[in-house]
């Protein structure tokens, strides 16, 4: 019993370190508070501030519920030489409950492919500025604030955790939707993702919309037009093209109707390797049964082989009567 | 801090050493006890050192793997090599595990009967062999290539049964665990 607890102690001090251990190639995109959840780029004794600068461009007015584009801006840039950067998309920062969705904001993409307020990006070595942008869906008629911040690393691999953010809020009024104001319905959901070598089709629904003009492009490239066609009343269907390498297409509305002419903010759209998917709970499942098999096999095999105690004992004179 | 990755490959190399050390010395051992070479009076050391090896080895491999999958890049198991290597592991940890459990039932009796040492000395040298395959398939993982890939081993094919399956395997396997602990009828 008392070696089991030794054991056990052991093992706790052994696994210690790697909960606690730092993460120099980033944790991958999520959705994430500013100080990503206790890491070492947030703590005061630890981190260091950046010497990045980063800005937000936002349209200081907006639709309740419809589409706005948030660009942040690093510049400057110093990560570490893998080139790893997080970005962070947020409401406050105060460390708890301050991500965009905790104000009411929905993130429909952003431009690396994903749906989160915190992004990972892998800055090429010379390349001083970096923008991502976000789409967001606005959320109830108010003021808002919106900041931006970043974690890196050191070049020189000290190790030391870097924390920068925006020197001042982006302010945005959000107001209600004007009557006849052409737009996207607001269930409407843009596709993020798709698999390589597949034709999208988006089916837009809209509001208060009498004709409308798609635009896309592959980040770099010329813009070019969509063909769209009219399905019913306030629904429209466009293709944008399969692509044959992992890249984001962006697409963009010219929304026409009784009321002002609209444009939607670029939408992105990532193509990617079709993932491997998987029933983890069965592989772990086998796992363990794989585990038992193997072990009971093998004991099974050895089972013939008697134990010592068991092996007969050979007494010459058993029925031997004693004098 | 140290970060997961330089963790893991501490506890990696700790793995891989106390096993390749099993691996050398079960050899030994299987050699030693069927007198050949002349290498019989050494099969008392290698018998204490090939169990002891696996025994730490096997110790150390939870570490190595709490490590990897801190340090490996996304959420679950994303990958087909990575599903390949938790199966072979769990065979590894397996055979290991019945090699030592042998052992402290047998003691060093197990070297003397001729099945049970044939066995014995198979059964350390295979999972040491699993576990090297594992491990050459994190190198394979993480740079993209290992040594072992002379060998072509299909490393994207993931054989997965349903969990029914499993799950009725698993059963097996412990109904027969449980029935062998019992007394031998005499």
């Amino acid at each position: 019993m008392k070696r089991v607890a030794i054991l056990l102690v052991v093992a706790t001090l052994l696994m210690a370190p790697s909960f606690g251990s730092a993460n120099p190639n980033g944790v991958g995109e999520g959705t994430f508070d500013a100080q990503c959840g206790g890491a070492c780029h947030g703590d005061a004794d630890m981190n260091r501030t950046s010497a990045s600068t980063v800005s937000l461009d936002v349209p200081a007015v907006v639709y309740e519920g419809l589409l706005t584009s948030v660009a942040v801006t690093v510049s400057g840039v110093q990560t570490t030489s893998t080139g790893v950067l997080g970005i962070f998309l947020l409401s406050d920062v105060t460390g708890a409950e301050d991500t965009p969705e905790d104000d009411g904001w929905t993130i429909v993409s952003n431009s690396e492919g994903g749906t989160h307020n915190y992004v990972e990006v892998i800055v090429a070595p010379g390349v001083m500025t970096y923008t991502v942008e976000w789409t967001l869906r606005a959320p109830e008629v108010g003021d808002y604030r919106l900041h931006a911040a970043i974690h890196h690393g050191a070049q020189d691999g000290s190790g030391a955790p870097f924390f920068g953010v925006s020197l001042a809020p982006a302010t945005v009024e959000v107001q209600p939707v004007p009557a006849n104001l052409p737009r996207l319905a607001e269930d409407f959901q843009p596709p993020v993702l798709r698999t390589l070598g597949e034709t999208t089709t988006v089916r837009l629904t809209t509001d208060a919309v009498t004709d409308l003009q798609v635009e896309w492009r592959v980040e770099g490239g010329m813009t070019r037009t969509a063909k769209t066609t009219f399905e019913n009343e306030g629904v429209w269907t466009f293709e944008i093209p399969a692509s044959l390498e992992p890249v984001v297409v962006e697409w963009r509305v010219h929304l026409a109707g009784d009321g002002p002419t609209q444009t939607t903010p670029w939408l992105a759209l990532q193509s990617e390797e079709p993932r491997f998917t998987v029933d983890e709970t069965a592989a772990y499942v086998q796992a363990f049964a794989i585990l038992f098999v193997t072990m009971v096999v093998f004991m099974s095999l050895q089972r013939r082989v008697p134990p010592p105690g068991e092996q007969p004992k050979i007494l010459p004179f058993p029925n031997e009567v004693m004098p | 801090m140290v970060s997961a990755g330089t963790l893991h490959v501490i506890t990696t190399e700790l793995a891989i050493g106390a096993y390749a050390t099993a691996g050398v010395a079960f050899l030994l051992a299987g050699l030693a006890s069927h007198g050949l070479f002349g290498l019989g009076r050494h099969l008392h050391t290698a018998d204490l050192a090939a169990h002891f090896a696996l025994a730490f080895g096997l110790l150390a491999m939870p570490f190595a793997m709490a490590t990897g999958i801190s340090s490996s890049p996304g959420d679950g198991i994303d990958h087909p090599l990575l599903i390949n290597k938790m199966l072979l592991g769990s065979g590894a940890i397996g055979l290991a595990m019945g090699v030592l459990l042998t052992r402290r039932r047998l003691g060093a009796g197990v070297w003397e009967d001729r099945g049970g040492r044939r066995w014995q000395s198979l059964g350390g040298l295979g999972a040491v062999g699993l576990v090297l395959i594992t491990a050459s398939m994190g190198g394979t993982y993480t740079r993209g290539e290992s040594l072992l890939d002379v060998l072509s081993l299909p490393y994207d094919v993931v054989p997965l049964m349903p969990v029914w399956l499993s799950l009725a395997v698993l059963c097996l396997a412990v109904v027969n665990l449980v029935l062998m602990r019992r007394p031998r009828a005499t």
